[in-house]
């Protein structure tokens, strides 16, 4: 594996180095308009080299590693490179971790990894068979993945997880005139979805089809809006974007100089976990050796701590939070894993069965907005915390009920105005991606409609 | 290569089966504020198998060990296999193409050390940052690939191809306490070293429009005039309009087939659309598509009247029209899909000033930070703006966000100036997990009747 690599590179590069491979297995289907098409795989393997030489740091990354090993052919060549980047680098007081204990992470299931395709093409039709209706067209993917990773420095530390993936999306399209409507549901996890997994996509996209097939005004003004646990990117975006070391570094994030300080209203917490169980994106250490543990950036309203890979800590002067994460081709950067919004409790792996369209919050508002889908996230300038997107996918709430969608609507607002009082988390809980959000209700939301 | 190519597929039990492969050297250097990010030269390899049996579905293979090339062709093959179907899919015939083209690299960026590189993009930083000391951060990116590129196909096709990519971009950070601002652009062009020369006064007025959006207004809602530029006017004909004429939107929904009837009126007469893949010197330029295919330049839209769209081979089958150069993919690590090459709005008539001359209040909106299509609807944020007054050009806006129904939009295009240009822009288009693809866009100045600003929201 990456051990010649690192041990070439600890006689040339005198500050160490440390590198991380990865190899992945990728098993996808498609079915479109209601049959499956396509059945593909990908092999992919690659390595990426960091070395720290005479105090600068270089970077090379190849695909061009061979099989099964980085062999010496391969492994000479990266190196040099990796050194001619280091000798235009800028100096970084980097250091490399030692050995540490490993968290114990589930990110390996082998019933996922050993499904045939037939198992697979099997969920594929279950959901197929679920959705179909006259007039609307059903689309499927499946994706498996099954890697290995090995991450090591020349400081000794070092770290090797296999993991699995699958993720199954849906979606259902309906055009009526120029009316487009599409609804879209993903389940994700390490394990095959269970079938209360896969009903609850059904259901999920049934839900929200039923009640956008009556289209209603929109309302207008400074209104209540429930974000669904889809819908609140567009909320979420500007304050992981602040809360990232990078940004506080370069002197953008609105949240520097404020730990310790509330911020938002008590009922706001956001916790990274890279420990969840049975997650895509939890793992036992980050991609620079850094053993995993569960952060916590907001509580209580209150910021605590930023995200730091080794290279923004070490310019910020601080501790790495285990955030770096890097691809084959660049250099690592501070990212998030798991990111928990409300309660820092650790959910189970299933996505559980929605519960009703806004989780309870829709009884407190009189006349509002429910949100599901917004166009335009993260465009323009994010960070500042203003935001304006026209809806994608919303619906009218009149007396605590969803009245029908609403089209040519938009939704504007500054999140850190709006999450200093929020109205409520609602009780759906559940995982979009590496995102485990309930719906949130707030107030005074610019609501314009064309 | 080629000899391995052609071997691979004789022994392929597939029908049809296809491979590409490529092999790619690229290098980056990025500024941040003072502070080089990194600088990084990479290799990339792989593979791509995709094959075809009748009455069966597709089966791909993609690798990056080219070793195991016959593997993947046996593998695609058996993939195919599993997938049954009962209507097959057809492709439509091209006939097979052999060429080898290697185009004037124009400086091989290949022979060009990352030294080089970083002092030309650390010079092109070093004009942002001394434009005021305002600029509080900068992103400049100096970014170069060439790729080595094979084609071969069971019908006969065999090509080879060198593509050359390079591209700049600047972003500038203006802060004033609480105000912060952006400026950025971008240049990417398919050729070399010599082609990125010169470049030091683009950078410098992103950094000077970045300090004077610091005192601009944000641009209050409602509905306006509004003029766009070549710029924002190319990214709206391709977000917009430009993914509804991919076939593969409505080849297989006789819903969406209907919304875009050949023949149905999507504009004025003077509205014509096209995508040219073969347009010369372009980003979106390429002789062949990834299905060997050559480019061509496709009307979409002739005065007013929609005449046609962007295909696959397999999307032109189903709907009994011809391939249009549009099926592509990244890397080697994507199929090929329906896509965009150099997306455009043709010319009109006249210039700037007859279109804003009877413009009591209007919008001009200028720049592309982004734009992103849902289906009918549409939001565009422009760079930045400046108000119509009286048909003349006056004060700087900022937060100027164009949102609207895209039928309805179209229609209200009710004026195009003739002072087309493309646009050389890096970024990419994204479709299909596959981004960024190069892609180019062009345009006149485009004024729209009344379109919907965002902005100030009034309370």
């Amino acid at each position: 594996m990456i051990e010649g690599l690192l041990e070439l590179a600890r006689r040339r590069a005198n500050g160490g180095a440390d590198a991380l491979e990865r190899r992945v297995e990728r098993t996808a289907l498609a079915f479109e308009a209601g049959r499956l098409k396509a059945a593909g795989v990908t092999e992919e393997a690659g390595a990426n080299l960091r070395v720290l030489h005479r105090g600068r740091v270089g970077i090379a990354g190849t695909t061009n590693v061979g099989v099964g090993d980085v062999g010496a052919q391969h492994a000479v060549p990266l190196l040099e490179r990796a050194l001619a980047s280091a000798e235009l680098g800028e100096e970084i007081a980097l250091a490399f971790p030692s050995t540490a204990k490993l968290p114990r992470v589930d990110t390996y299931v082998a019933r996922a990894a050993d499904a045939p395709l037939d198992r697979l093409i099997q969920i594929g039709q279950f959901l197929l068979q679920r959705l179909a209706r006259e007039g609307c067209q059903v689309n499927v993917a499946i994706e498996r993945e099954v890697g290995e990773t090995r991450v090591a420095n020349t400081a000794g530390a070092e770290g090797t997880y296999r993991s699995t993936g699958v993720a199954v999306s849906a979606d259902i399209w309906r055009i009526a005139g120029d009316d487009v409507l599409a609804i879209g549901e993903v389940v994700e996890g390490s394990d095959l979805p269970s079938d209360d997994a896969l009903e609850a996509v059904v259901q999920s996209i049934t839900t929200r089809l039923d009640h956008a097939l009556r289209i209603v005004t929109p309302p207008e003004g400074a209104l209540p809006v429930v974000f669904t646990p889809a819908g609140l990117s567009a909320v979420l975006l500007p304050v992981t974007q602040g809360l990232s070391g990078k940004a506080v570094l370069q002197g953008i994030s609105p949240l520097a100089n404020r730990v310790g300080e509330r911020v938002f209203d008590a009922g706001v917490s956001l916790t990274d976990d890279p420990l969840a169980p049975g997650r895509t994106a939890s793992r036992p250490l980050d991609d620079e050796c850094v053993p995993s543990r569960v952060t916590c950036l907001v509580q209580g309203g209150g910021v605590q701590r930023f995200i730091y890979d080794l290279e923004t800590a070490a310019r910020a002067k601080t501790e790495s939070t285990g955030h770096g994460q890097r691809g084959i081709f660049g250099k690592p950067v501070p990212a998030y894993t798991n990111l928990i919004v409300g309660e820092a409790r650790v959910p189970g792996p299933g996505s559980r069965v929605p519960g009703e369209l806004g989780g309870g919050l829709l009884r407190e508002v009189n006349d509002g907005l429910l949100v599901d889908d917004l166009i335009g996230v993260g465009q323009g300038n994010v960070i500042g915390g203003a935001f304006s997107h026209p809806v994608a996918l919303a619906y009218r709430i009149e007396r605590g009920e969803i009245s029908g969608r609403v089209k040519d609507a938009a939704v504007a607002g500054n999140v850190y105005e709006l999450l200093k009082r929020i109205g409520g988390l609602g009780n759906d809980a559940r995982w979009i991606g590496a995102r485990f959000a309930p719906s949130l209700l707030l107030e005074g939301v610019a609501v314009a409609r064309r | 290569m080629i000899d391995r190519l052609t071997a691979a597929l004789q022994g392929s039990r597939a029908d049809f089966t296809e491979i590409r492969v490529e092999q790619s050297w690229s290098s980056a250097v990025t500024m941040r504020g003072r502070r080089l990010e990194a600088a990084t030269a990479s290799e990339d390899q792989g593979g791509f198998v995709r094959a075809l049996n009748r009455g069966s579905g597709w089966g791909t293979a993609s690798f990056t060990s080219l070793d195991q090339l016959e593997a993947m062709v046996a593998r695609a093959d058996e993939l195919s296999r599993a997938v049954r179907l009962e209507r097959p899919i057809r492709l439509a015939d091209v006939p097979p193409q052999q060429a080898d083209r290697v185009p004037d690299l124009d400086g091989d960026v290949r022979g060009v050390s990352l030294a080089e590189k970083k002092r030309l993009i650390e010079a092109y930083n070093g004009e942002m940052l001394a434009v005021s000391d305002r600029i509080v951060d900068t992103l400049a990116t100096y970014r170069d690939e060439v790729s080595e590129y094979w084609y071969a196909n069971s019908e006969g096709a065999l090509l080879h191809e060198v593509r050359p990519e390079v591209t700049l971009s600047g972003t500038a950070i203006a802060r004033r306490d609480g105000t912060i601002e952006k400026g950025l652009e971008s240049i990417g062009l398919r050729r070399g070293w010599h082609s990125v020369q010169g470049k030091a006064a683009g950078f410098r007025a992103v950094a000077e429009r970045a300090v004077r959006l610091l005192d601009a207004p944000t641009v209050r809602g409602g509905t306006y005039p509004v003029v766009l530029d070549p710029e924002l006017a190319g990214v709206f004909i391709h977000e917009a309009f430009g993914h509804l004429s991919e076939a593969d939107f409505v080849y297989e929904n006789p819903q969406a087939r209907e919304m875009m009837t050949l023949g149905r009126r999507f504009g004025k007469p003077v509205l014509n659309v096209g995508d040219n893949g073969a347009a010369s010197g372009l980003r979106g330029t390429l002789p062949f598509d990834d299905e060997g295919t050559p480019t061509q330049d496709t009307a979409l839209i002739r005065e007013g009247i929609l005449v046609g769209r962007l295909h696959s081979r397999e999307t032109a089958a189903a709907m009994s029209e011809r391939p249009t150069g549009n099926a592509r993919a990244i890397s080697f690590r994507h199929p090929p899909i329906v896509r965009m090459t150099n997306t455009y709005i043709g010319n009109g008539r006249g210039t700037f000033a007859d279109l804003i001359r009877d413009i009591k209040l209007g919008v001009y909106a200028c720049g592309a930070f982004g734009g992103q299509t849902m289906l009918e609807n549409f939001s565009f944020t422009a760079a930045y703006g400046h108000m119509i007054r009286d048909g003349q050009v006056t004060e700087l806006v900022k937060d100027v966000v164009l949102a609207g129904n895209l039928f309805q939009t179209l229609d209200r295009i009710d004026h195009i100036a003739g002072d087309f240009r493309w646009n050389q822009m890096g970024g990419g288009c994204g479709k299909g997990g596959q981004y960024p693809l190069p892609v180019t866009e062009g345009a006149p100045h485009v004024r729209i009747e009344a379109a919907l600003i965002g902005g100030d929201v009034p309370a």
